[in-house]
């Protein structure tokens, strides 16, 4: 059935000169005027300013418009701006279809002439498309107010924190038999030198004492399904020893995965001599002898030059490329706190670049570099060799150090040989991904939403990720994460529901031949098929509206909700017109 | 082959002066200041950084040090505070204790009570033996003629027996200079005609101190001069003219016209620099070492006890005027013993002798590299 021609408003956007230096918009806008259904058509300077939202409200007033083309920048910029601004005048937001003749148009071209076609042609495209455009609703679903943290190092402690102290239930899950994470392996932390232990004391009994948060202590996540608001996430806690253990099931709105970090593997590096001289020891074991108040050697004697060196693993072709960001300033802290236990010892720090970046750090290496700290500079991929020294020298190693601001190369003398070794994802990082369905960087680290802008959200809505799971960072900005990604669950929890983009695929069950092609393709997990009916079925909430299972469907039994055949052919048949 | 690194080496340096070396970063803002730092010769920054990392061998053999003549213009610039030029004169000091093969100069600047001890003793041994002499032999009521307490003949024999010890000392520790910055260096090929044919700039430079008239301020260098061409003035005169110098009771102004114009130069060139030192008036002059007091204030007695001997003897008074040349003696033999070869007034030698040895290095360096040359490009061809 042939349907009436709805009433259609086409607004050219001059966007300042951005547009219309290259495009004529009045001819634009002329032309769009004598198409089919069009009713009303303007250029207009900035179509996003208020004078600009008012003359389409006041034209969908007047004109009685059932459609609206704004042909302007990219719809990622604006079409929220000009969706509002259609329900603002009582008009479905999905009849607005906009032509992007900036991005795609004045910012591309150069000819006049042939910018103008190109941009008539889009608009027709989009005058075409916009008469067969679906009013959609948004759905919304109800938002679980309990939200499930993975690992109770600092990160995940501070978010279950957030939440306790907000009212709301957190489930804090911990691997291992205690918390506290890495961060309960370090002495002293840099610049003030605060004492970590403190740090994680007082964390730990409040996260304990909380009524909100309920602690999973030697236990693992087994399973998350379900989507944002709506998470069923099964625990597995190992019993005692000789109790085999139980599951637990959980429901929870959003998840925050703080899983951290492990530290690298010093004997992957043979040079170093890891494992071989006992006098080399990592920054780990070097914190465990600080927290044991004892600097000093296997022999049981007080080391008369210690040796820090850097860069242990990061920053290497060979390794991991990325800086580890938190050893620089732990490093300077060692060689303050050897100084303080032993005044007469003498420290070099054998180094390749100094990141001395945050808050108070410059300072705290500009003090340190007054100790009387040897800084030996060695070159970026290059390394310096630890060998045992001869019997007649005063020390018990020797580091041949290529150094760069010498040009010489140097052999100095060490007792004790600390290795800052850097911070790489855990070898479980995969599963973990797999588990709350985000992905993976080329170095393990879980990949955020957007790297400045969305920092600890994931693709996968509900997903948090705050901390060193990311990749490496220092104790405030875990800290800082872990509180954002918090405050944006929090938020979430006190709208009480979550709406879900009315964009999304649908079965039709009747046409689905149940070949489950569509379940493996689905990028977001979005796809479920009921064995008993032998149809698949797409959970709206976490469908992206990709495509891909509209393309693959053998059956064409699944369909784009505002990305129809229909519209879509309208849309082509526009443009070439 | 590695250079072995000694960490302690920046705290045996304190006493001698170098204490802010740790601060430098090595921007290099010194050595782009300074007027001298140039190719194969970059300092201060590079023999700061061989002391930051105890590289002592190195440092033993570095000339660089003696280049610089401490204008403190890097000391200046120097966003760290890191006082290079401070750090430069402390490694002349530790490079004097380094050639000097009795140890004497390291006990000197290990610490200012063993050079004070010295100066003292050799000081009263100096009046008692010239007492002893003088009772032995003389009146103390004659100043000259044949009773004189201390005739000129003998003081004459006296001054050129210390001068034989002292050059002796002196060459001695220039020989060990040589072989630690030249001698010793394998790669270093230099003919004993490079040698020769550069011999003058030893004179050039010590004569005219050239270079420090390169300095952006000229002062110092004036004043350093003119105490130099005062005091080798008076050295001639004392040398060679002596008995025409203590004969009274005429004055032959043909002698003295050179005495009293040397005199003056001396004490106010002294004055000068002692003034500059109370006042820290310069990056140069701020950081005075124990030694540099000691010097100073030596010159300024032997200056002082000489002019008021001088005005004793014209006017008559021969008893005062021999006591007075006993005082004057006792602060002349320390400060030659003691100061010439062991302590600050070495650098008189050390620094024309390293000037004379870095040119006559860099023309074997560019000797080696227009040597090499043609043979790497026979090679690629």
């Amino acid at each position: 059935m042939e349907m009436a021609e709805p009433r259609i408003g086409v607004y050219v956007c001059n966007c300042g000169t951005n547009i219309a230096k290259v495009v004529d918009c009045d001819a634009v806008a002329e032309s769009a005027a004598q198409l089919p259904g069009v009713v009303v058509a303007r250029s207009y300077k900035y179509m996003c300013s208020n004078p600009g939202q008012e003359m389409i409200v006041q034209d969908i007033e007047e004109h009685s418009l059932e459609r609206v083309i704004v042909a302007a920048c990219s719809p990622r910029m604006h079409e929220r701006t000009f969706r509002r601004a259609l329900e603002s005048a009582g008009l479905n937001p999905y009849f607005l279809e906009m032509a992007n003749i900036r991005e795609h148009v004045s910012w591309v071209h150069d000819d006049g002439e042939e910018a103008t076609q190109k941009a008539k042609a889009l608009v027709h495209a989009g005058v075409s498309r916009v008469a067969r455009n679906e009013p959609l609703e948004r759905m919304s679903v109800d938002m679980c107010p309990n939200t499930l943290v993975i690992g109770g190092g600092i990160a995940g402690m501070t978010a279950a924190l957030e939440f306790a102290d907000a009212g709301k239930k957190a489930y804090l899950v911990e691997r291992l038999d205690h918390l506290g994470g890495n961060l309960a392996r370090v002495d002293l932390t840099a610049p003030y030198l605060d004492s970590a232990r403190d740090i994680i004391t007082d964390r730990v009994r409040r996260v304990t004492e909380s009524e909100n948060v309920e602690v999973l202590l030697d236990a693992e996540v087994r399973s998350l399904e379900g989507f944002v608001g709506n998470f069923k996430a099964t625990v597995h806690q190992n019993g005692r020893p000789g109790e085999s253990g139980s599951d637990v099931a959980l429901d929870v709105g959003s998840v925050v995965v703080c899983t951290g970090y492990k530290e690298f593997d010093a004997s992957r590096i043979t040079h170093y001599g890891y494992g071989k001289l006992p006098n080399v020891i990592t920054s780990f074991e070097f914190e465990r002898m600080l927290r044991e108040g004892r600097v000093e050697t296997k022999e049981g004697k007080p080391p008369q030059y210690v040796a820090i060196v850097h860069c242990v693993g990061s920053r290497s072709e060979e390794f991991h490329s990325y800086c580890s960001r938190v050893c620089c300033m732990t490093a300077i802290k060692y060689a303050r706190e050897v100084k303080s236990a032993l005044p007469g010892c003498y420290v070099s720090d054998v180094y390749v670049d100094m990141h001395a970046f945050g808050k108070g750090m410059e300072d705290f290496y500009e003090r340190s570099s007054e100790l009387k700290t040897l800084f030996l500079m060695y070159e970026r991929g290059g390394h310096p060799v630890i060998r045992k020294a001869d019997p007649g020298d005063d020390c018990g190693m020797l580091i041949q150090v290529d150094e760069q601001l010498s040009g010489e190369v140097i052999e100095i003398p060490a007792d004790l040989v600390i290795l800052m070794v850097g911070m790489e994802a855990r070898e479980d990082s995969g599963d973990v991904a797999r588990l709350v369905n985000i992905s993976r960087d080329k170095d393990g680290w879980f990949i955020e939403s957007h790297p400045k802008l969305d920092p600890v959200a994931t693709t996968t809505e509900g997903i948090f990720i705050a901390g060193t799971c990311a990749a490496p960072k220092d104790i405030p900005d875990t800290v800082a994460q872990a509180r954002a990604a918090a405050a944006r669950i929090l938020g979430k929890i006190s709208v009480g529901k979550i709406e879900i983009d009315a964009v999304y695929a649908e079965v039709d069950e009747d046409h689905c031949s149940g070949c489950r092609i569509c379940n493996e393709l689905c990028p977001y997990v979005a796809i479920e098929y009921d064995p008993e009916t032998k149809r698949s079925h797409v959970i709206s909430a976490l469908c992206k509206a990709c495509g891909a299972c509209v393309a693959a469907c053998p059956s064409g039994a699944i369909k784009a909700r505002h990305f129809t055949d229909e519209q879509i052919f309208a849309q082509i048949e526009g443009v070439l017109a | 082959m590695a250079i072995r690194a000694n960490p302690k080496l920046i705290d045996e340096l304190e006493p001698y002066g170098a204490e802010d070396v740790v601060k430098c970063y090595h921007c290099g803002n010194c050595s782009a200041v300074c007027p001298f730092s140039e190719a194969p010769y970059v300092f201060p920054r590079r023999p700061m950084r061989y002391l930051q990392m105890g590289l002592e061998e190195k440092l033993k053999g570095d000339l660089q040090p003696w280049l610089c003549y401490y204008c403190g213009e890097c000391s200046d610039q120097c966003p760290r505070e890191a006082e290079p030029g401070e750090t430069m004169m402390s490694l002349r000091r530790w490079l004097t204790s380094r050639y000097d093969w009795t140890g004497i100069s390291r006990l000197f600047y290990k610490s200012w009570r063993y050079e004070v001890g010295a100066v003292v003793v050799v000081a009263i041994l100096t009046i008692i033996g010239f007492l002893a002499f003088g009772f032995s032999q003389g009146s103390i009521d004659h100043y000259d003629g044949p009773n004189a307490f201390l005739p000129s003949s003998s003081i004459h024999i006296f001054d050129w027996t210390l001068a034989i010890v002292l050059l002796a000392l002196l060459l001695s520790n220039a020989a060990r200079m040589w072989w630690f910055t030249m001698g010793r260096d394998k790669t270093l090929r230099v003919s004993v005609g490079t040698y020769v044919s550069r011999a003058y700039l030893l004179v050039v430079h010590f004569f005219t101190q050239k270079r420090y008239s390169q300095c952006e301020r000229k002062s110092p260098w004036l004043v350093h001069l003119g105490l130099m061409l005062s005091y080798v003035t008076m050295l001639i005169l004392i040398m060679f003219f002596l008995a025409e110098m203590a004969s009274g009771p005429g004055v032959d102004w043909r002698v003295h016209v050179f005495g009293y114009i040397a005199t003056i130069g001396l004490v106010a060139s002294t004055i000068v620099f002692l003034r500059r030192r109370i006042r820290k008036s310069s990056a140069a002059y701020k950081h005075s070492h124990e030694s540099d007091w000691i010097f100073l204030i030596l010159l300024l007695a032997v200056a002082l006890t000489g002019i008021t001997q001088h005005i004793l003897h014209r006017y008559g008074v021969d008893v005062a005027a021999n006591l007075m040349y006993v005082t004057h003696l006792a602060f002349v033999v320390p400060m030659l013993l003691l100061e010439v070869p062991f302590s600050k007034w070495s650098h008189l030698a050390y620094r024309p002798l390293a000037m004379y040895f870095a040119e006559v290095r860099a023309a074997g360096l560019e000797k080696a590299e227009r040597e090499a040359a043609p043979a790497g490009d026979l090679q690629a061809a």
